[in-house]
């Protein structure tokens, strides 16, 4: 495992993501509320590309204490989707929202002044 | 009762032992000589001994070390950049403001699970001039997402309105499909 740059942290918005291949991995690096996540490319369900679909925030449905709905809405957690058949996970985890032992590979990140690493 | 004569002779028994061992060395030695001494010299039988007892020497060209497998670096390859949406730029009229204002309130309600703040009279009023102005422009060629964000309508929210507007000019969605290969909208 080393330390292999990818990118310089000025050409990353906020939101912007890069698809890299590392080796034989390829990896998605999203930026994030300032910080950088890198997780494997390939969907846990049939292999998709997990890190190319939508980034959607987390919906969720709130309820009365009586049960009845408030209708549905965003949290303030991020997804990202895969485009082909909707797996959704955790931007900061890589967890999948609803069966967490389900995971994608996470790299880690490292920024070294305005260098961006991924140790793989 | 033990004197100190008997306990010298204890070291004296010990010897025969130590001694018995090096024979064994040398038949040992003997055994690990070839089977064939045809054409080997006295040198070549003494390095071939030396060897035996020393190990093969590293340039030795029998004994060479399999080379260090050194990892070659990675490559890396940028595929693919995916940018963040860009917002609409915002561009300010009094009616703009206005419906801005309004629209905030209006989310303000449904945070708070109120979903009469407006009635269907007034929903209805809403759409349609929001559905009208919103396919002008589209239709003019002044295109921008229809909504601010990924994070403003749910995709339930979006299927239910698409619906309802189909339903209310009785479109298929069939239909809606053909219409969006022809147009291009």
């Amino acid at each position: 495992m080393a330390e292999q740059f990818i990118g310089k942290a000025s050409e990353f918005k906020d939101g912007d993501r890069q698809i890299v291949r590392i080796g034989e991995d390829e990896i998605g690096v999203f930026k994030h509320e300032g910080a950088f996540y890198a997780y494997s490319n390939f969907c846990l369900h049939q292999g998709g590309p997990a890190c190319e679909g939508l980034t959607i925030a987390n919906v969720e449905e709130r309820l009365r204490p009586d049960k009845t709905s408030m209708g549905l809405h965003f949290t303030d957690q991020m997804n990202f989707v895969c485009p082909w058949h909707g797996y959704e996970y955790d931007m900061k985890t890589g967890c999948h929202v609803k069966d967490k032992s389900v995971k994608l590979r996470k790299y880690d990140v490292v920024t070294k002044g305005n260098d961006v690493y991924v140790v793989a | 009762m033990s004197s100190p004569r008997t306990k010298k002779a204890a070291p004296k028994a010990a010897k025969p032992s130590t001694k018995a061992a090096k024979p064994a060395i040398k038949a040992s030695r003997a055994a690990s000589k070839p089977a064939s001494d045809e054409g080997m010299t006295g040198r070549d039988k003494a390095n071939f001994i030396k060897a035996m007892m020393e190990g093969i020497a590293p340039k030795d060209a029998s004994g060479k070390r399999p080379p260090i497998k050194v990892e070659a670096p990675k490559k890396v390859e940028i595929l693919r950049k995916i940018s963040a949406p860009t917002p609409v730029e915002r561009k300010s009229n009094p009616l703009s403001d206005e419906a801005l204002k309004f629209a905030a309130r209006l989310e303000e309600k449904f945070a708070n699970g109120d979903f009469e703040a407006l009635t269907p009279e007034a929903t209805q009023a809403l759409m349609t001039a929001i559905c009208k102005l919103y396919s002008a422009n589209a239709e003019a060629g002044n295109k921008f997402p229809v909504v601010k964000d990924r994070f403003s309508v749910t995709g339930t929210d979006a299927m239910i309105l698409c619906g309802a507007l189909l339903k209310a000019v009785d479109l298929q969605v069939f239909e809606l499909g053909m219409w969006q290969s022809w147009s291009g909208i």
